[in-house]
């Protein structure tokens, strides 16, 4: 099999190529055509179930069965949120369908605004995304003009509107129920559940939260239909996935892989391996809150959800970062905690104390006065947030260290040692020769 | 705060749902910021008249996002990430000669009020690392030669 | 009514109900540092986990909802090692100031760290460090190193007092609780309720000012009590030297004075709460006292004070009462079986609204700043006290009468428990016990009827103020 279908970058990126004509061009909006006048809210709602469309923030949560709890004739106001946030270290691929192809994420938009009967819907996006928000709100604006989204689209009876909520700075706000307390004014503070976000959310209403990717899907599903979808990729995990690729490889950027897809030709072909042709270290597969895989592991792989899962890691957030030989996972894992040290929100206790006492038992070991107990100590304290937090954050942070200490152990043995790296503290990539 | 602002909150409220009112904290500090350069006093206690919320919510939603400033920077905002796409891409090293290039600490502004230099966490530019931000625009694939004459153009 | 299984015991729920409040209502204790009864859920401090039978992870039980046939361990292995880590993560960086922080003896954290911790820290960091002594008000001191941020105080101000007066500043372990208005300001001066954040603070992080050091708890007593500042009623605590403990000193006042009060929780009444006027019950209660009986100033043996009224009291043709609003239940049946036929009497408010006081509010706050001012109406009638020209005695009971609209020339009998200038110019003077020397009932506008108990034995000299009209009395009965 080729692997080789494309959903999302079907089309080469030039300076006006985001823009709505050369968008209808590709066949944009036909889709929403389709859903508005031919089919019903729950006929939309079946098909993205049939599709087995998964999230694509990180979670992997079944997109139709999150839409299934929605009970379309409730009578109170239903929400959809796009999850624009892309804080997670080493993503990027969310902003190229902003900045690109924004008018597949509208159109989509509405389609699942219609299937679940939302008058307003939100793209919740990070505050420091200046590029994408002038590209998405330009977008926007050709929509509205073009009776695409607002009152009465397309002359039917559905009207919704799409606002742009900029954020202000805050990771833990592209955690869903963070992000619509954010939309409510407050601070990014995550929720426990119950209640489900999709029986009480924004303001206590039914509301839905799907990462841009995700949505962005739903005009081909609309198109297409799911059997054709679920002919992407493979079985389980059917269509395909932007990786945003970067760290120490040659050509990083954002690639479209249909699920299933070699790893290996993703790093070596696609992205024309590494840097001055370093030696592959290890791949951080989704975002830095998925355990580190080595290089002979991942050059063994095919990016399958479940073969990434029975390797002992996620794909995640579609962030990888490729880690060249010579990198010190010290720092890098220093550079990790100080990042989650610097987003915990604080709310509850296990992340609030155990973000801050990792960080500092790494800044010690890296200032040269480690214990090789401490070692532990950052599992143990990694293990007890897993799971007793109010958010994913506190399992996370647990991941990242959990993950590099289990590959990477001897280097921190080695420091605490020698007091000193055993790369001399490098991060960067260093020519091979 | 700047009355000025007023009609333009207006209108942005009024593309909210009615009971949104609480939402608009956010959209306005930042129109605030953008035009006042950070957040001062009589915004605060303004904005809380205006949308009739508990100054302390305004209060808490500004200590807690990383983007609003209660006090001025200098003209030009240099944040460069620190992040680890960007670390293993050279950004240290590009911290380091910005500090000396403008002799200021992490943090810190120059004395002519020109530039202030911060760091901050992943901006999703990972591709391009290493990654500065100068007043709110990124400006990406740096090196210290490229930041260099990215000074060199700014007045 | 979903029926669900504790530890292996089935209860009857309601639909309603979370997990902790059946455990609750059924005796088993689940421990809870940011639950409270009448505040939002917060879930934030993660110590009341429990475990579903089955399930290999915990969860916090103050959020869990009911359904039929759950079944939870509140106990099990897991759940043990959850709540230890959950201490060893709120003791990481909280200061070992239990020698010289008020809240020793009466502190969760101190409890819950020797029920489900009792090791020493595992950490080798230094601890965070914060303000120790921020003045949140007048009344309140805030130790930002001590607080575990269960955000039980900015609830309150948020849901209960509606003061918004406080908040989470930053984020992460640099997270503060601080008030709004920035540095130096003040917003819960005026929070009429602001004090009940000292209670219910888990820990020592917020005190207060007027209790600061004084007293170690243990060597306290709560007498239950009512306070006396309004129609409302509300019940409290009276914290005061346990008598084993009694202070060896020359001055009997050092061990009969009230060294704090404190809410006493009435689902009918005043719920856990209290407004800051029953806090400063002792500026009340403890001004400067009346110690003897007295005719025209002079100081005179009680036997003598007595004979002078019931004198002047057996000569009155129109006798005139001025009624105490602040009189107990007993003490207003004692007046009406020795007085009622005899005089005509009128209820005086003792108290009256102060300048800066809060008059009614939707809380707790009721305009009548007296405790018993209904059932003493409903004893003597609500006419306001006027004189008719032939008054030839008034008997002033309590404070708050209006000398100057007294009539010229007439004798005065005054019942008080102060040191008043009045008291030296009336023809017979007898000092009067208050409410923490005797035992009583008030009951409040509502209707309920609550009950104080002594505090202290009564100052030297004083009397109760139905002794002194049953004696007064005796006569009368013998006429009548």
């Amino acid at each position: 099999m080729a692997k080789d279908a494309r959903i999302l970058m079907t089309f080469p990126v030039t300076a006006t190529s985001h823009r709505l004509d050369e968008a209808r061009a590709r066949g944009q909006y036909t889709a929403l055509e389709k859903a508005l006048k031919t089919m019903t809210p729950t006929e939309i709602g079946k098909e993205v179930t049939a599709s087995g469309l998964q999230g694509r923030g990180g979670a992997a949560f079944s997109a139709g069965r999150k839409w299934s709890v929605i009970q379309l004739d409730d009578g109170q106001p239903h929400y959809l949120c796009a999850n624009a946030d892309e804080g997670e270290p080493g993503t990027f691929k969310d902003r190229w369908i902003l900045e690109n192809s924004p008018h597949q994420l509208i159109e989509s938009m509405v389609i699942a605004a219609y299937a679940l009967q939302v008058r307003h819907a939100f793209v919740y996006m990070r505050g420091e995304f200046s590029g994408p928000y002038e590209r998405l709100q330009g977008a926007l604006d050709e929509a509205y003009a073009a009776g695409l989204v607002g009152e009465r689209i397309l002359g039917t009876d559905f009207s919704c509107d799409i606002l742009i909520y900029r954020g202000a700075g805050s990771y833990v706000c592209g955690e869903a129920s963070a992000l619509i307390t954010s939309i409510e004014g407050k601070r990014g503070y995550p929720r426990n559940r119950p209640p489900r976000l999709t029986v009480k959310g924004l303001y206590q209403r039914p509301t839905v939260i799907n990462n841009v990717e995700t949505l962005s899907n739903i005009a081909w599903i609309v198109n297409h239909g799911s059997a054709a979808f679920k002919a992407i990729g493979t079985p389980k995990a059917p269509g395909t996935r932007l990786i945003s690729i970067s760290g120490h490889i040659a050509r990083p950027g954002v690639y479209e892989i249909e699920y299933g897809y070699s790893w290996k030709r993703l790093i070596y072909d696609d992205c024309g391996g590494m840097l001055e042709g370093a030696r592959l270290k290890c791949v951080i597969p989704g975002g830095i809150s998925t355990k580190v895989l080595t290089g002979e592991e991942v050059e063994g792989l095919n990016l399958d959800p479940a073969e990434v899962e029975a390797a002992g890691s996620s794909m995640g957030s579609g962030g990888m970062v490729a880690i060249a030989e010579g990198t010190c996972m010290v720092r890098l894992l220093q550079v990790l905690l100080r990042f989650y040290h610097h987003e915990s929100c604080g709310q509850c206790t296990p992340c609030r104390e155990g973000m801050g006492w990792m960080h500092r038992i790494i800044d010690r070991i890296v200032a040269g006065q480690g214990r090789l107990e401490d070692l532990d100590r950052m599992i143990q304290i990694s293990r007890l947030q897993d799971g007793n937090t109010i958010c994913g954050m506190g399992d996370a942070a647990g991941y990242a260290v959990i993950g590099i200490l289990a590959k990477y152990r001897h280097e921190f043995e080695h420091w605490i040692k020698n007091g000193s790296s055993m790369f001399e503290g490098n991060l960067e990539c260093r020519r091979s020769s | 705060m700047n009355p000025a602002l007023i009609p333009e909150f207006d209108r942005l409220k009024a593309r909210f749902p009615a009971d949104f009112g609480s939402s608009l904290v956010l959209p306005c500090l930042r129109r605030i910021q953008e035009d006042r350069g950070w957040i001062a006093e009589e915004d605060i206690a303004g904005l809380a008249a205006y949308l009739g919320v508990p100054r302390i919510q305004i209060e808490e939603v500004l200590s807690f996002y990383t983007q609003y400033r209660r006090s001025p920077v200098g003209r030009w905002h240099l944040e460069v990430c620190r992040n680890v796409s960007c670390s293993m891409r050279g950004s240290e090293r590009l911290l380091g000669h910005l500090c000396k290039k403008l002799g200021v600490k992490e943090g810190g502004s120059t004395p002519d009020g020109r530039f202030t230099l911060k760091t901050a966490e992943c901006l999703g530019s990972c591709g391009t690392a290493p990654v500065m931000v100068v007043n709110d625009v990124y400006h990406e694939n740096m090196s210290p030669e490229k930041v260099d004459e990215l000074l060199g153009r700014l007045d | 009514m979903p029926q669900i299984f504790i530890d292996g015991q089935p209860f009857e729920a309601r639909t309603e109900q979370t997990v902790m409040q059946v455990a609750d209502e059924n005796g088993i204790y689940i421990p809870r540092l940011c639950w409270h009864p009448q505040l939002s859920i917060a879930g934030n401090c993660r110590i009341c986990v429990v475990q579903i039978e089955g399930r290999s992870w915990v969860e916090i039980s103050c959020n869990m909802p009911v359904s039929e046939g759950l079944r939870v361990l509140t106990d099990t292995e897991l759940v043990r090692a959850h709540r230890k880590a959950t201490m060893q993560f709120l003791t990481l960086n909280h200061p070992v100031d239990c020698g010289i922080c008020d809240k020793a003896g009466e502190c969760t954290l101190q409890d819950y760290h020797v029920a489900y911790n009792g090791e020493a820290s595992i950490s080798h960091e230094p601890k965070v460090v914060a303000t120790k002594f921020y003045e949140l008000s007048s009344r309140i001191t805030l130790d930002n190193e001590r607080c575990i941020l269960c955000t039980r105080c900015v609830r309150f101000t948020r849901e209960v007092s509606q003061s918004h007066a406080l908040g989470v500043l930053d984020r992460g372990d640099h997270s503060v609780i601080r008030p709004a208005g920035g540095e130096g300001a003040r917003p819960l001066e005026q929070d009429a309720y602001s004090d009940n954040i000292i209670d219910i603070c888990p820990v020592g992080a917020l005190l207060s000012r007027q209790f600061l050091y004084k007293e170690r708890v243990w060597y306290l007593k709560a007498t239950p009590s009512v306070c006396p500042g309004c129609a409302r009623g509300c019940t409290i605590d009276i914290w005061h030297r346990r008598p084993e403990w009694a202070l060896k000193s020359l001055d009997p006042r050092h061990n009969a004075s009230i060294s704090r009060v404190t809410p006493r929780d009435n689902p009918a009444v005043n719920g856990p709460w209290v407004c800051n006027k029953a806090r400063d019950l002792a500026q009340l209660l403890e001004r400067p006292r009346a110690h003897a009986p007295m005719t025209r100033g002079r100081e005179v043996g009680l036997d003598a004070a007595l004979a002078a009224a019931r004198a002047l009291i057996g000569k009155a043709r129109h006798p005139v009462a001025l009624v105490s609003s602040w009189a107990s239940n007993e003490e207003l049946q004692a007046f009406k079986a020795a007085f009622g036929a005899r005089f005509t009497c009128f209820v005086k408010a003792d108290h009256q609204p102060a300048e800066d006081e809060v008059v009614q509010d939707g809380l707790l706050i009721r305009a009548d700043k007296n405790p018993n001012g209904d059932t003493a109406r409903a004893l003597f009638g609500d006419a306001a006290p006027t004189f008719a020209p032939d008054t030839d005695l008034v008997l002033v009971w309590g404070e708050g009468a209006d000398f100057a609209r007294l009539p010229r020339g007439v004798p005065v009998i005054l019942l008080g428990a102060f040191l008043a200038p009045e008291n030296g110019h009336a023809e017979v003077f007898f000092p009067l016990s208050v409410m923490t020397e005797r035992r009583g009932h008030y009951t409040n506008f509502q209707g309920i009827t609550s009950a104080f108990e002594a505090c202290f034995a009564p100052a030297p000299g004083v009397v109760h103020a139905v002794q002194v009209f049953e004696k007064l009395a005796l006569r009368e009965a013998v006429t009548s």
